[in-house]
């Protein structure tokens, strides 16, 4: 039976080609999707600069967050990652140089060194020996001495800023490294966290077992908040963004591998159905001539199967330079860190090659049950023109999906919050689209009913065939309307989620900041002293340090936090009322000194604290610190932020210093002069810049604008998928109807009427798949602007929208026109007479 | 109306079978209980106007469709007993079929077009029961030939072929040459007799065509899903003559028909 349709198979190319496609590129997507995934969860980094460490201990950058009932094993506890880097204390280093087989332990730090425009890494000279990096001139640095790379020559006088002090020092040895090298006692100063290490590389004697030196050095830090890194974990250590970037690229990974997965299974389902609908005289033909309806079932389900097995092959061949390709865009944008090697190994692979099988398998026993209803008669009728659609299993389904979607309509209005609330996006898009993909006969009935009239007005003849047409196959056409209304609603519903969420949140920042002036460096911060200095130059009425980090409650138990904790800023008491837009409901902001907090009102509640009360903080460098509440305030939904002392969260960051200044000027002095006068000021600080409120929101829109670029990476590469499957059911439909064409000119139909009468067809179809697929985004679009902005309609440029529907419109048009006239090439009597 | 039972020598024999399709409101009759027996070895021509059953009447008796009321027995087996696999097991165990066009799989060639019942069922061609029916329908010389590559006339011999290689209890024929010439239509209808005449076959050809009529046994006449009339030993002639006689019949009452 098998062989009959794999026989049959180069009589049907086009729907073959067609369905392999779609079946090829669902596996490229999903293995890419999968390699992402992998690569997160691996995050494989080989080591640089620690390569000739065969150890490194670093700090434990993960924190498990605190369970409701403690006692409860289970009750799964979530795991965050904690922002900033995780310092070891030096007397690790001891501990572990006395473990057998450890030659040396060397504390490495790592801070931003300033020369002139551009900033490096600048390490004590003992961190040499890691990499290892050689003297290629002079000698080891002394006190006030450096080692410095290419571009610079011996007894060069530099000025260097680190640790927000300018400095200057004198080259004393030259290496190929990028980095400057200073003397520890130096470096110890300049990272200004003495008695705490970044990361510990273990160098191990010649000749011994790794492993159990591995082993002992573990036993040496039990206790401290340490991991020991081997292999190509160790990049991690020099890296600690990778972290954070790889949970971000596990989440990003998952979410739309689960969306392709989704719509893999409905663009093959689709696609299948198509190509079994277009069989029916043969299949008819086999069951008269005596095949039961489970031999032509299993004949669908083997041929989709076989087909499946050199699609996914090929899809995987692909799918590993396609996930590479994409990794390589994330790394571009800044998400991931270009060190991070992409991984496609065989789990992705597994996956991929199961789901795209389980996808065709699925798509397989839907379209074969209906190839197994054939009616051996239809082979003997003239016509196949299918009317009933409506079975109690697909009503059953859409019944399903649509309440799913209003399930998740009224979840999203009711219980999320904010930016969250894009989560249920994907799977709301997909609800409606199947649950509308499953009436879609009915609709597509009514819809057509309802534009017959002014179409055939507009267009003539050619109008009045084509409408004739759509109404006595809605079945078929429906078929080729879902694609478009998937198409249309998936990238309608990202691309505004996006804008949407992008406008909000750069509104709720510029809402927020009230500073006229920035001061800003590039050198790691500013030094805590120089916001007094600030604050006394004439003209400024505030100034306020300004620091952010993320940190978690540790206790008492917070429901409302998840795994990304929560966003902490950093002000100064005397300045932050005037340039922060915070207002207090309780308690004083000037208050906030020492080690206080002040608290969105909804989330002290949810603590069951107030004003006087103490919580205690986990802080962003993994540090427990108990903090009073001194103030609350109504904070914006969705972008809950926590307030401290600047210097309180500056010391807990990885710069150990405030980023910027924020500076309010005092009335009736203009910004210009204000900022002339603070530049004066800045003279002796290279790094420093004064940047006005527009710079400091367009930077933070910039931020914003790369996280949505990322979203439209990968909407668009489904946007695609479904794009493709638009432009295959098109062509599929469209030459599937050879003979109708032929007949149609054997009765006086010119070439032109045809293709016009196919152009109202195919603007027909994009009217109605658009008109679908408006539906699906509005409902998916609408709960998230409700909770977000609280308005209907989502914010971005309206052109977007018209470049969507005008895609799928020209996509649709032109698929089905360029077909029709292919089609349109044997003689008429010749098309009218072949098989169907 | 005679009733045309010659008992159980019938290959088929149907009893009062009724048709009806489309709902409740809107139902229109095409079989108004029809009773008729097919005797082995005999040519049987089923004729009547456009919408007089013809089509329903072939159908319900293969076994292709199901009738609304009656009873449809195919060598002692009565259909409405079986359920559609068993259905479809009878139909390419003993029933064969001749369509009047897109009678064969495109794919395949000649000789595997013929052998297909055979394969659904699971059976091994014999190479020379499959050799020798080629040969009987004449195209020896074209089995690994594809359809595309065959004249009209050429396609409904290999249909033939197909028809007879399971050795089937009956052949329905619907308008095997209606898409053909003259000249060819003579030697599919020959093909048919010859069945009948030589291997003892039965076969019952839906046509509305006087002369294909006339390779028959005997003609019955169909209007308005009853039938009208039997012709033994006809002629071309006679049943035209017939025929015209049954239009202006069917045009006086024009209701009802399918």
């Amino acid at each position: 039976m098998l062989r009959i349709a794999l026989r049959t198979l180069r009589f049907r190319t086009g729907t073959f080609i067609a369905t392999f496609l779609a079946m090829a590129f669902g596996a490229v997507i999903v293995l890419a999707c999968g390699g992402l995934l992998e690569t997160g969860v691996r995050t494989d980094m080989p080591p640089e600069r620690l390569a000739a460490a065969p150890l490194v201990v670093t700090g434990n950058q993960d924190y498990e967050l605190p369970k409701q009932n403690p006692d409860d094993p289970e009750e799964d506890a979530e795991t965050g990652t904690l922002a900033e880097r995780v310092r070891l204390d030096s007397g690790l280093l001891d501990k572990i140089e006395s473990v057998p087989g450890v030659a040396s332990a060397v504390g490495d730090l790592t801070f931003p060194a300033t020369v002139g425009a551009t900033t490096v890494n600048g390490h004590g000279w003992s961190s040499a020996a890691l990499t290892p990096t050689r003297l290629t001139a002079g000698h080891e640095p002394g006190p006030g001495q450096v080692v410095f790379g290419p571009g610079h020559r011996l007894g060069e006088r530099v000025t260097i800023v680190a640790g927000a002090q300018p400095r200057t020092f004198t080259v004393a040895g030259l290496s190929a490294s990028p980095d400057v090298f200073f003397a520890d006692p130096d470096a110890t100063r300049l990272a200004g966290h003495p008695g705490r290490v970044d990361a510990i590389g273990v160098l191990t004697k010649p000749g011994a077992d790794l492993g159990r030196v591995e082993q002992g050095v573990g036993q040496a830090v039990r206790g401290a908040p340490a991991v020991v890194l081997t292999g190509d974990d160790r990049g991690v250590a020099e890296h600690v963004e990778a972290g954070k970037a790889s949970e971000n690229l596990i989440i990003l990974a998952s979410v739309f591998g689960g969306l392709a997965i989704s719509v893999a299974l409905f663009v093959v389902a689709t696609t299948l159905g198509l190509s079994v609908q277009q069989r029916q005289r043969e299949l008819a033909l086999l069951r008269a001539i005596g095949s039961t309806p489970g031999q032509l079932r299993r004949m669908v389900i083997g041929e989709s199967v076989a087909m499946s097995v050199f699609a996914t092959a090929l899809g995987c061949l692909l799918g590993v330079p396609f996930g590479q390709w994409l990794f390589g865009r994330l790394a571009a944008a800044g998400m991931v860190p270009e060190q991070l090697v992409f991984r496609a190994g065989w789990i992705p692979m597994l996956v991929a090659v199961g789901s795209s099988l389980l996808i065709s398998l699925v798509a397989a026993f839907v379209a074969a049950r209906r190839a197994a209803r054939t009616r051996p008669t239809e082979a003997l009728a003239d016509a196949a023109v299918q009317r009933r659609w409506l079975s109690a299993i697909r009503l059953i389904l859409a019944v399903l999906c649509f309440g799913g979607g209003i399930a998740l309509f009224i979840v999203t209005i009711a219980v999320m919050t904010g930016p969250i609330a894009a989560s249920t996006a994907g799977p709301s898009v997909l609800l409606w689209a199947i649950g509308l993909a499953l009436i879609a006969p009915g609709i597509t009935r009514v819809m057509v009913g309802v534009l017959r009239w002014p179409v055939r007005a507009v267009s003539g003849t050619a109008g009045y065939l084509a409408t004739l047409n759509a109404r006595s196959r809605t079945v078929r056409m429906a078929a080729v309307v879902t694609p478009i209304m998937l198409a249309t609603g998936i990238a309608t519903a990202n691309i505004y989620l996006q804008t949407t969420q992008v406008a909000v949140a750069n509104q709720a920042y510029a809402e927020n900041l009230r500073a006229d002036l920035v001061l800003t460096s590039s050198t790691g911060g500013v030094p805590a002293t120089f916001v007094d200095q600030v604050r006394h130059v004439p003209g400024v009425a505030a100034a306020s340090g300004f620091a952010s980090t993320t940190g978690y409650v540790a206790a008492p138990y917070d429901g409302s936090q998840s795994e990304d904790g929560w966003l902490i800023q950093g002000v100064s008491a005397d300045g932050a009322a005037e340039t922060t837009a915070v207002k207090l409901t309780a308690g004083r902001l000037a208050d906030l000194r020492g080690d206080s907090v002040v608290l969105p009102a909804a989330h002290a509640k949810t603590l069951g604290r107030g004003v006087g009360d103490t919580i205690t903080m986990k802080m962003g460098d993994g540090a427990t610190v108990d903090v009073r509440i001194v103030g609350l305030y109504p904070g914006r939904e969705g972008f809950e932020t926590l307030l401290m002392p600047a210097d309180l969260v500056a010391a807990h960051t990885t710069a150990g210093l405030p980023t910027q200044v924020m500076v309010r000027a005092a009335p009736g002095v203009s910004t210009d002069a204000l900022a002339a006068e603070l530049t004066k000021l800045l003279a002796g600080r290279p790094g420093v810049v004064v940047a006005d409120r527009d710079v400091l929101t367009a930077a933070y829109a910039k931020d914003q604008e790369i996280g949505a670029w990322i979203n439209y990476l990968m909407a668009g590469m489904i946007v695609a998928y479904t794009a493709i499957s638009v432009v295959n059911s098109q062509v599929m439909a469209t030459s599937a109807r050879r003979r109708e064409f032929g007949l149609q000119r054997l009765t006086g139909s010119t070439r032109g009427q045809v293709v016009r009468m196919m152009f109202v067809e195919a603007g027909l179809v994009s009217v109605i798949g658009i008109v679908l697929g408006t539906i699906v985004s509005t409902t998916t679009l609408v709960p998230f602007t409700l909770v977000t902005d609280g308005s209907l309609l989502p914010h971005g440029p309206a052109w977007l929208y018209l470049g969507v529907i005008g895609t799928a419109a020209a996509l649709t048009v032109v698929s089905t026109l360029l077909t029709t006239w292919v089609t349109l090439r044997p003689r008429p009597a010749e098309a009218a007479v072949a098989p169907a | 109306m005679r009733q045309m039972n010659e008992m159980s020598a019938d290959v088929v024999r149907l009893t009062d079978v009724r048709k009806t399709y489309g709902g409740k409101r809107n139902s229109v009759v095409a079989l108004n209980g029809v009773s008729i027996g097919f005797g082995r070895a005999t040519f049987t021509a089923v004729m009547g106007p456009s919408g007089s059953g013809k089509s329903t009447f072939l159908h319900c008796a293969a076994g292709l469709d199901r009738p609304t009321g009656g009873a449809v027995v195919v060598e002692d087996q009565n259909l409405a007993e079986l359920s559609e696999v068993e259905l479809t097991r009878l139909r390419r165990e003993r029933i064969g079929f001749v369509f009047q066009a897109f009678n064969l799989l495109p794919a395949l060639t000649v000789q595997e077009n013929v052998t297909l019942p055979l394969r659904l069922a699971g059976r091994r061609a014999k190479p020379e029961l499959v050799s020798r029916v080629i040969e009987q329908v004449g195209l020896a010389d074209r089995r690994k030939h594809l359809p595309g590559e065959l004249s009209g006339g050429q396609q409904q011999r290999v249909a033939i072929a197909r028809a007879l290689v399971t050795r089937p209890a009956v052949i329905f024929a619907d308008e095997p040459t209606g898409a053909l010439d003259t000249r060819t239509a003579r030697d599919v209808l020959g093909l048919l007799r010859g069945a009948v005449d030589h291997a003892g076959q039965t076969v019952v050809m839906v046509t509305h065509d006087p002369v294909a009529a006339s390779y028959a046994d005997r003609v019955v006449f169909l209007a308005d899903g009853k039938f009208v009339g039997r012709l033994a030993h006809p002629t071309a002639e006679a049943v035209a003559e017939r025929m015209t006689h049954l239009g202006a019949w069917a045009e006086r009452e024009p209701a009802g028909a399918r």
